[in-house]
């Protein structure tokens, strides 16, 4: 390589990490208790097994819950969207809030979830949005530091930057180490050789996951974006007949839309129902979201748009590409799939970047000091060990 | 640069490279048992390089 060229990315990655290096010390620290969430919570908050529903007893329809979670709030306050967890069966979260959509700053007013059991009816829990505790918090700071979509996507902007850094840091590995065998680490040489070469070992090590994490995490900040897009293309192209249509004035019962809709999705597990008004579905329509049984398609969604005044299915298109996409990083980048031991190691690797991003920042201190009377052809060398 | 210098130098990268990723995948498209054994071990491979290589410099220290 040119030594203009290494001078080029030494620039790069130099700038890529200085310039995010807080921000990413942020996400790491606050993506480590975010990767066990599921465990604290339920740790937290235990989830008795649902009681045994004695046979035969009548099962009331699901509309009867939604009634109910309706008159347990103030008058006015409307149905978003009910979700069917995937890990109990006989589950239903009916939400409630003022609006049918939350606004773009992230908050959403009024947002209520009731539980229910929907063999018998029973209220299980009645919940607000938990708007404190350490893993709201941490969840905030890790996803839009308390900015809503302009957060989010400087967050996002941040990854890309990590992405970079990782790209020019494994593009300047070969110049830099092509003297030493792999795994080198001096501790004779004092603490700044020691680092480099700690640093060089554990980036080099763990490039591949690095790079999934961050492209994942910029692909996960596009979410609210993405999202408007299908609805702005694909769900406002076959919801289109209905623009000018009249108000809708009953809707089919939750029961007959979720009924209806099953015929278009054999086999697949209900996971969400989007009401009318709801961005995602349409003034006029429900949006019944259905996910596979295997490991993959699990993560994945089958939209069934579903007329809310006949109780017709208008259609079932495919998700889009970018939707699969998104869908298909959240679990590369949350880590939360593959069991507990997958976790540990998960934070292990956090750990291990936390390391990587603080020994490139302590290097670029020790240099710059030493550095201070050099002129700028030095900087070409920054990261030569001194051989 | 010779072919044979440069495996040795990216060797090793680009095999944990290729035992993340696929890692990351059997996780993923597995159905839980063997692939999420297969998954952990993968997975725990880089980990496994660091703490090997930094220990192999201690032990050469004390050699000294």
């Amino acid at each position: 390589m040119k030594a203009g060229t290494v001078r080029t990315w030494v620039w790069i990655h130099k700038w890529s990490s200085l310039v995010s290096m807080l921000f990413l010390l942020m996400l790491c620290v606050t993506g480590l208790p975010l990767i066990f969430k599921e465990e604290v919570e339920h740790w937290l908050d235990p989830h008795p097994p649902l009681a045994s529903v004695a046979a035969g007893t009548p099962r009331p329809t699901t509309e009867s819950m939604v009634a109910r979670a309706l008159a347990a709030r103030p008058a006015g306050h409307v149905v978003p969207y009910t979700f069917y967890p995937a890990d109990a069966p006989n589950v239903m979260t009916v939400t409630t809030a003022v609006t049918s959509n939350p606004s773009l700053d992230g908050t959403w007013e009024g947002l209520h979830f009731q539980v229910f059991d929907v063999r018998s009816g029973r209220l299980l829990a009645d919940e607000r949005e938990s708007k404190s505790g350490l893993m709201y918090v941490m969840y905030r700071l890790h996803a839009d530091m308390f900015g809503g979509l302009a957060g989010t996507l400087f967050i996002g902007a941040m990854g890309l930057l990590l992405f970079v850094a990782v790209i020019s840091g494994v593009i300047l590995y070969a110049p830099f180490m092509r003297r030493f065998d792999f795994g080198v680490v001096r501790r004779n040489r004092g603490p700044r050789i020691l680092w480099l070469d700690l640093h060089n070992l554990m980036g080099i090590v763990t490039m591949a996951w690095l790079a999934v994490v961050g492209l994942t995490g910029v692909i996960n900040s596009l979410n609210l974006p993405l999202t408007m897009l299908w609805q702005s293309t694909d769900i406002a192209e076959m919801t289109a007949p209905y623009r000018h249509a009249p108000p809708l004035k009953n809707r089919v019962p939750l029961d007959a839309a979720v009924a209806v809709a099953r015929v278009e999705a054999q086999g697949m597990r209900l996971a969400s129902v989007g009401f009318p008004g709801r961005d995602l579905a349409s003034p006029h329509h429900y949006m019944v979201l259905f996910t596979g049984q295997s490991s993959l398609t699990a993560r994945l969604l089958k939209p069934v748009l579903v007329d809310a005044a006949t109780g017709k299915v208008t259609e079932a298109r495919d998700m889009p590409w970018y939707m699969t996409a998104l869908l298909v990083s959240q679990p590369l980048h949350f880590g939360n799939y593959g069991g507990l031991p997958f976790k540990i190691i998960w934070a292990l690797l956090d750990v291990v970047t936390i390391i990587v991003l603080a020994s490139g920042l302590y290097l670029r201190i020790v240099r710059r000091r030493q550095d201070r009377p050099a002129t700028a052809q030095a900087e070409p060398m920054i990261m030569e060990p001194a051989e | 640069m010779k072919h044979s210098d440069l495996w040795r130098q990216w060797g090793w990268p680009i095999g944990l490279a290729a035992l993340t990723v696929f890692g990351l995948l059997s996780a993923l498209l597995g159905e839980g048992g063997i692939w999420w054994w297969l998954s952990w071990l993968t997975l725990a491979t880089p980990l496994l390089a660091i703490v090997h290589h930094a220990h192999r410099s201690r032990r050469a220290i004390i050699k000294q």
